[in-house]
């Protein structure tokens, strides 16, 4: 009933879709031709276009076949749980993420790269629906280098995240599902940008998204400081993912970080957290972050120093 | 498409010509002269001013718009197809800083007014745009002042001063004599007026001048203004017109003196 | 939880908003500006949907920059009202309407006279002397309807209580105004549960928008 009465209404998202297309094509010669629209004219024919499922209604089927709040049996899975965490200091951005993939209970993966490297000085995070992360941020890749192409210089942090928000919110209702931090350095220095598929996006010094970024805050915030070195920054961003791969069940297997200068971004290291739990980044048995390791530690007797 | 070969107007003459294009410029070559000049820090527009009926209120023609807070737009050709392209133009301005956050670069809004103009000539239906503007400003967080010039047929070009409309020739031709890098803000703007005067007959009421000296600072003189430089212009060029006839007549006299010297001297053979 | 204010007195608008951005129980940011100064003498705070208040509050915000710029003059408070209240009906019956409540608070200086507006996400508008969105609005609304104001005078060591009761006053000095508008804030402080913890305050008058530090 409800199919029928979507084919014939002159509104609903694929009546849109399909008035948006022939309106593309009528306009031959749209703004996108040149390179203008703001920069971003696209590829092809202007609007971002991307396919949705043939049916009346691609939202609601959407939400009928994925576990997003109304029926956790369903069968896609999507990734909802997830650490990510970026912050701005003196030296630049760390970019920090866990590892691990997860669909209801089942852990499909320890091994996701959960910072999308847009381009040599612009990091994405990706939280909630892997591939919506993934799709259009590779996608915000493409513009921003059409952009640099046509403008002869650099985007910024700001026009860069915004492109993506604007993208995002013109499929608000549709079923996406993104939470991302664009970490990146401009002419007006480091800059982290929150965006998610509300529509929302955010200019701060910090950042942490997922189901662990609560427990990644409560690290974070205690030894956050603009004046951090870039050693003490990185030893910040990894003791945050490990204390929320360490207290969420979502989030877990290894760290990867990252750390943004002015000349672009640096894959710092993957750093196991069970490794970092009991042995610490340096890999010295002992050292590790874990509560009782520590305590262990600090227990038992120091080796004295024996003199000749 | 089944209706693309019906919707052209705009076609290649056999020796490769755009007639309708070439019409455009005619337009522009007939419309009043504004020009255009690129001090130091400083960009000025100058733009003859069509002499107003009796009865008109001269401030409904404004020849020279802002497009933005840091951009200005001096065209020439037919007015009423300026007023369009300008509003698109402001229109984009806005959508820009809308999109990106930042306002846009004088380059930007070139291209794409460009752009526009460019459309115009290869679409159907349609006929280009009869005016060649002249659009200066400063890109935000910079001090380098940036003058460039677009056309009808969709080119657009970056230039030090130059002039478009009635008697442009002259203009650029007297530009190009006088321009020098580095001028100062009161040498740009006599630059400006001085090579108005080339083809504004009737002096300071009909020159109408912008200066913009920074981003975002414009200034519009006003007729006394343009008055007094006008006027110490013509006292310059009298006093190298006086300059020029007392050379000459000291030449004349010493051709006379060298002329009554050889006829004494052949007299005296 | 979002709140905003606002109230008119003597030539002037206040117009005050929290600063937090919330995304379930976690506080992403805490000093995130809900006030746009959209045109030289008019500010407008906005809550309500996230993603739809900061696209609407832009598109408002260079919609009226273009006016501005095409006209040489911007739009008077109440015809700008008219316009954003017009603007926010229209998509309420398009596919995808803004959620989006407004306070717009203007000077008119061809009339010189403050002008406050209360615009809710289903376009309903209304001139009004003070108002609220939020949940603040349920505390600060009847405050400002009424409130007490309590001196304690010392006259030859003994003490009184002097118990004024006072209603919102539109002849308020501006320092009376901010008083009134630190009254609300602590209310809302004491009494919700999740209250919000920074006020960003905008003050327009004859002289323009600006901040101002409570």
């Amino acid at each position: 009933m409800n199919s029928i009465a979507n084919r014939f209404a002159t509104t609903g998202p694929i009546r849109e879709l399909k008035k948006a297309q022939t309106r593309v094509e009528d306009d031959e010669f749209s703004d996108s031709v040149w390179g203008s629209e703001a920069g971003f004219g696209s590829l092809a024919k202007g609007v971002p276009n991307f396919t949705v499922p043939s049916v009346p209604d691609p939202s609601s089927f959407l939400r009928l076949h994925t576990d997003d709040f109304a029926d956790p049996n369903c069968r896609i899975k999507i990734q909802h749980g997830t650490t990510t965490l970026a912050f701005r200091f003196q030296g630049g951005v760390i970019v920090a993420v866990d590892s691990r993939a997860t669909a209801g209970s089942y852990v499909a993966s320890g091994t996701v790269k959960k910072v999308i490297e847009i381009n040599p000085y612009l990091l994405g995070t990706m939280a909630g629906g892997a591939a919506d992360c993934q799709y259009w941020e590779t996608y915000l890749g493409i513009h921003c280098r059409l952009h640099e192409l046509r403008n002869r210089e650099r985007i910024s942090v700001s026009a860069a995240s915004k492109y993506l928000s604007n993208l995002v919110y013109s499929y608000k209702g549709m079923g996406l599902s993104m939470g991302t931090m664009i970490c990146g350095w401009d002419k007006t220095g480091p800059a982290v940008f929150y965006v998610d598929s509300d529509g929302t996006r955010l200019k701060g010094d910090m950042f942490s998204v997922g189901s662990g970024s609560t427990f990644a805050y409560g690290v974070l915030d205690q030894g956050y400081r603009w004046d951090l070195t870039d050693e003490e920054a990185q030893e910040l961003g990894r003791r945050s993912i490990y204390a929320a791969g360490h207290r969420d069940a979502f989030s877990g297997n290894t760290c990867n970080l990252y750390h943004v200068k002015e000349d672009g971004w640096k894959f710092i290291g993957n750093y196991d957290i069970s490794k970092l739990h009991y042995d610490g980044p340096g890999e010295t048995p002992g050292a590790g972050y874990g509560y009782d390791i520590r305590i262990e530690r600090t227990a038992a007797p120091r080796p004295i120093a024996v003199q000749a | 498409m089944s209706r693309s070969y019906d919707r052209a107007l705009t076609v290649f003459s056999p020796d490769g010509h755009l007639f309708q294009v070439e019409y455009a410029l005619e337009a522009v070559r007939k419309g009043t002269c504004a020009v255009g000049v690129r001090g130091k820090d400083v960009v000025v527009l100058g733009v003859e001013k069509k002499s107003v009926l009796q009865l008109q209120d001269p401030r409904t023609v404004r020849k020279v718009a802002m497009l933005d807070d840091h951009i200005c737009l001096a065209f020439a050709g037919l007015t009423a197809d300026g007023r369009v392209l300008i509003d698109k133009a402001r229109i984009e301005c806005q959508s820009h800083r809308l999109t990106v956050e930042d306002p846009v670069t004088v380059e930007y809004i070139t291209r794409h007014i460009a752009g526009i103009q460019q459309r115009y000539t290869q679409s159907g239906g349609v006929r280009p745009f009869g005016i060649s503007t002249l659009i200066v400003g400063f890109d935000p967080n910079d001090t380098k002042p940036h003058l460039y010039m677009t056309e009808p047929s969709g080119i657009y070009s970056a230039w030090k001063a130059n002039a478009i409309g009635r008697s442009s020739k002259t203009v650029r031709e007297f530009l190009e004599k006088n321009h020098k890098d580095d001028l100062s803000r009161e040498e740009s703007i006599k630059l400006a007026v001085k090579s108005l005067l080339e083809v504004v007959q009737t002096g300071a009421k009909n020159i109408e001048i912008s200066v913009m000296e920074s981003y975002g600072k414009i200034t519009n003189l006003d007729l006394a203004q343009i008055e007094a430089i006008v006027s110490e212009i013509e006292k310059e060029k009298e006093a190298e017109a006086e300059r020029k006839r007392s050379r000459l007549a000291a030449t004349a006299a010493g051709q006379a003196s060298m002329t009554s010297r050889a006829t004494e001297g052949t007299s005296g053979q | 939880m979002e709140t905003s204010f606002a109230l008119t007195g003597k030539g002037y608008v206040i117009v005050a908003s929290d600063t937090t951005a919330a995304r379930s129980i976690v506080k992403m940011k805490t000093d995130e500006d809900k006030i746009k100064v959209v045109s030289p003498h008019l500010l407008m705070s906005y809550s309500g949907e996230p993603g739809d208040t900061i696209q609407f509050a832009e598109y408002v915000e260079r919609n009226l920059r273009l006016f501005h710029i095409r006209n040489n003059y911007s739009l008077r408070p109440s015809a700008a009202a008219s316009w954003i209240r017009r603007s926010l009906a229209q998509s309420l019956r398009s596919r995808k309407p803004y959620s989006v409540n407004l306070m717009l608070g203007g000077y008119d200086v061809t009339i010189d006279s403050p002008h406050l507006y209360w615009i809710d996400y289903l376009g309903t508008m209304t001139e009004v002397p003070f108002g609220a969105h939020g949940y603040g609005s349920y505390f600060a609304l009847s405050l400002l309807d009424r409130y007490v104001l309590s001196y304690i005078s010392s006259k030859a060591n003994t003490h009184f209580f002097l118990f004024t009761y006072r209603y919102h006053d539109p002849e308020a000095t501006l320092q009376e105004g901010l008083a009134t508008l630190k009254r609300c804030i602590d209310e809302v402080a004491k009494r919700l549960v999740v209250s919000p913890g920074k006020y960003k305050v905008k003050v327009v008058d004859k002289d323009g928008a600006r901040e101002i530090e409570l």
